[in-house]
């Protein structure tokens, strides 16, 4: 076996939930939601340099599909994840196609003007969204008959959508896609001069990206049960920028740590009381100044470090 | 190179974002005080607005729980035991709201719960309590039909097509005017203004020359407020939980009458309304400065313990928690959630109102509970108007 690692991670992660109190499994699950949402972000702020806070919008987007389609409509839930999905692709398309011109600061402006402006219709269209009172009731999802209507069953559901979510990204980025993609994001010009369409993958990324947002959106309708525009704020956006830049931007299970990070930490700071957001604010500056390559990739770089070190003959290390 | 790309934008933002939400946090904290809980307390589970926009709800909310946590347990609580009341703040935000649900309900292991304060946080945390028949009284009035088939959450201020023909009654009956603007917010200002169009046929004198609209938490509305006023009202009706729509009401120069929802009637808003608060009309329960008769107990334990005069908000918070301890007290210790929340389907006589859970209503209030205060410098002053039936 190659990575003994990896079925001990999957035996930790099937048996998590039998430890963990029922609070807990459910932060969990919000873990494997923002993780969904979170790669798309990594895939394009790690592999492509674009910084995008546009991803509330398409996890907006899948929730509301879902919520309409199961809600309003009554139709079934797998088809308000395939609207969620195409509409949050569709979207990302005709948006990305003018937006992604840009590049640096002001592609970062610009989505988050996206993101501005997608609030301010999602608030609007109450007709359609419910607005601040939101849609509730929205229907638990079902699996070959099986409900998925506690926190246990759905961890177990959402991480494995997380899972495969994670295992389509790596097998992007291990291939040509991902190859062009960090050849694009460290020089612009020698990826031209090596004929790769800049501006046709940046856009191809940056509807994989809200695909994967409208995914995570529709899980977290159907396990709250209730959307509203209270959860789509630019907080929102700024959130699933954090999971990255703190996990780790250019590395998968730096996004499922960071990811967890901001699941767990303001909530094991909550008790702190009234403070807990100032202390919450603290960790994050902490966080950021002392692993700026993101949690994941700093302790890459230590283990990097440690192992040159140990390799170099004394000669060289005297020199 | 990894290094070039990873060090501006992002880490740039990431850091703007932190400082944004530190400073955010260090100016809407409030101070918390702390209990002193002994035994074996019984755990009730609250989740109010303490931070957020809907702050100006939770921390008055809480100072009234505070006070009948003490004073339930100086009158020797639960069957010998304190209760505690475990406080948590949804920073006025329907997911945390949920979270900070299940985690009471599951990690706790509350007997009850109280809040949260606002619509949207109050169906999130519904969606937890509800499966569970887990007694569940929330500050608030209902609101969206989601909540009429939550028979367990029940509500200590009125429903909001009650509070519709509260202001209704008051343009018709009182001022005699029929032509009203409407400036509301996206949450509760949206719910109770579908109710004024609902109820409007039995108001058929009145016009509502103009509806705007602004989201909550927002800091000016003087755009919309304009509007209203072009729109040449006789009256304002200003459904809020913010003191922001007053101010722009007086910078944009409204001379007529502002008649506002129960919602902004919190000493909070009422400071965050500084000058313009001058003459606003509040359909509301209980006026601190001129308390009805069976108020005045209260209010004399909440300026002893606070040297402050309390508000709806307030009162609620009390009677939320007094209801729960009636309802433990009834039932037997080992009692299921179910039972707790049967026993609460009763009339209840609080500070107040005067409720009837069994109501489809789940809050049994009555129009005839409102009085109408008007607000001098900064001070409530009991107006004689009452809805006679």
């Amino acid at each position: 076996m190659r990575r003994p690692w990896l079925i001990v991670l999957v035996v930790v992660w099937a048996l998590l939930p039998w430890v963990l109190g029922r609070h807990h499994v459910d932060l969990l699950v919000f873990a494997a939601i923002y993780t969904i949402a979170g790669l798309g972000v990594g895939l394009l702020l790690g592999h492509c340099g674009i910084v995008t806070l546009a991803q509330s919008v398409f996890y907006a987007m899948g929730a509301y599909a879902s919520a309409i389609i199961t809600v309003n409509l009554k139709l079934p839930a797998s088809l308000g994840f395939v609207v969620g999905m195409i509409a949050s692709g569709v979207i990302a398309l005709a948006l990305g196609w003018p937006v992604l011109r840009l590049t640096g600061f002001f592609l970062a402006v610009a989505t988050l003007a996206l993101a501005m402006i997608a609030n301010a219709l999602f608030f609007e269209w109450d007709w359609l969204t419910g607005g601040t009172v939101g849609i509730g009731a929205i229907p638990k999802l079902g699996l070959f008959g099986f409900v998925l209507d506690t926190p246990l069953t759905f961890y177990y559901f959402a991480w494995v959508v997380a899972a495969i979510a994670m295992l389509l990204v790596h097998n992007l980025v291990a291939g040509r896609t991902g190859l062009a993609m960090r050849g694009m994001r460290d020089s612009l010009d020698a990826a031209r001069v090596l004929a790769i369409d800049v501006h046709g993958l940046r856009v191809t990324i940056f509807v994989v990206c809200a695909v994967l947002g409208g995914v995570s959106g529709s899980l977290f309708a159907h396990y709250t049960g209730y959307v509203s525009v209270a959860s789509f704020t630019i907080d929102k956006a700024i959130l699933f920028l954090l999971i990255p830049v703190l996990g780790g931007a250019a590395s998968i299970p730096g996004v499922v740590v960071g990811a967890l990070f901001i699941t767990f930490v303001p909530e094991l700071l909550s008790k702190l009381g009234d403070f807990h957001g100032i202390v919450f604010g603290l960790a994050l500056i902490v966080v950021v100044i002392a692993a700026p390559h993101g949690i994941v990739g700093t302790i890459r770089q230590w283990r990097k470090r440690a192992l040159d070190e140990s390799t170099a003959t004394p000669g060289e290390a005297n020199k | 190179m990894a290094r070039r790309w990873m060090g501006t934008p992002a880490r740039a933002l990431a850091v703007s974002a932190v400082c944004a939400l530190f400073t955010t946090t260090l100016f809407t904290h409030t101070p918390s005080h702390a209990q002193q809980a002994t035994g074996e307390p019984i755990k009730i589970g609250a989740i109010l607005a303490i931070t957020g926009p809907g702050a100006g709800l939770g921390v008055p909310t809480r100072n009234g729980v505070l006070l009948a946590e003490k004073a339930v347990n100086a009158a020797g609580g639960v069957r010998g035991r304190p209760i505690k009341v475990i406080i948590e703040d949804d920073a006025s935000n329907p997911d945390n709201a949920r979270t900070k649900a299940n985690a009471l309900v599951h990690n706790e292991k509350v007997v009850g719960l109280i809040g949260p304060s606002q619509v949207a946080q109050i169906v999130a945390a519904g969606a937890i309590t509800d499966p569970l028949k887990l007694p569940h009284i929330v500050p608030a009035g209902l609101s969206v039909p989601v909540e009429r088939d939550r028979k367990c959450v029940y509500h200590v201020l009125p429903p909001q097509d009650l509070n519709a023909r509260a202001l209704m009654e008051y343009a018709a009956n009182a001022m005699k005017i029929k032509r009203v603007g409407v400036l509301h917010d996206s949450g509760y200002g949206n719910v109770v203004m579908g109710a004024l169009k609902a109820i409007s046929s039995s108001y058929p004198g009145i016009e509502f020359v103009a509806i705007e609209k602004f989201e909550i938490g927002a800091t000016d509305v003087t755009t919309q407020a304009a509007k209203v006023r072009a729109s040449n009202p006789e009256a304002v009706m200003v459904i809020a939980t913010s003191g922001t729509p007053f101010r722009a009401v007086k910078q944009v120069r409204i001379e007529v009458p502002v008649i506002a929802a129960i919602g902004s009637s919190s000493y909070e808003y009422v400071k965050a309304m500084g000058e313009s608060a001058d003459n606003v009309i509040i359909p509301e329960f209980l006026v601190g400065e001129d308390p009805l008769p069976d108020q005045k107990a209260f209010v004399e334990m909440y300026r002893k313990e606070y040297n402050l005069t309390p508000k709806n908000f307030e009162a609620a918070g009390w009677d939320l928690v007094q209801f729960m301890v009636a309802a433990l007290k009834a039932t037997p210790a080992d009692a299921k959630p179910a039972e707790i929340c049967e026993w609460l389907r009763r009339p209840h006589k609080g500070v107040l109102a005067d409720y009837d859970f069994r109501d489809a209503d789940l809050t049994g209030m009555k129009l005839t509970s409102f009085v109408y205060s008007k607000l001098i410098k900064g001070q409530y002053t009991r107006l004689p108007f009452r809805v006679s039936k």
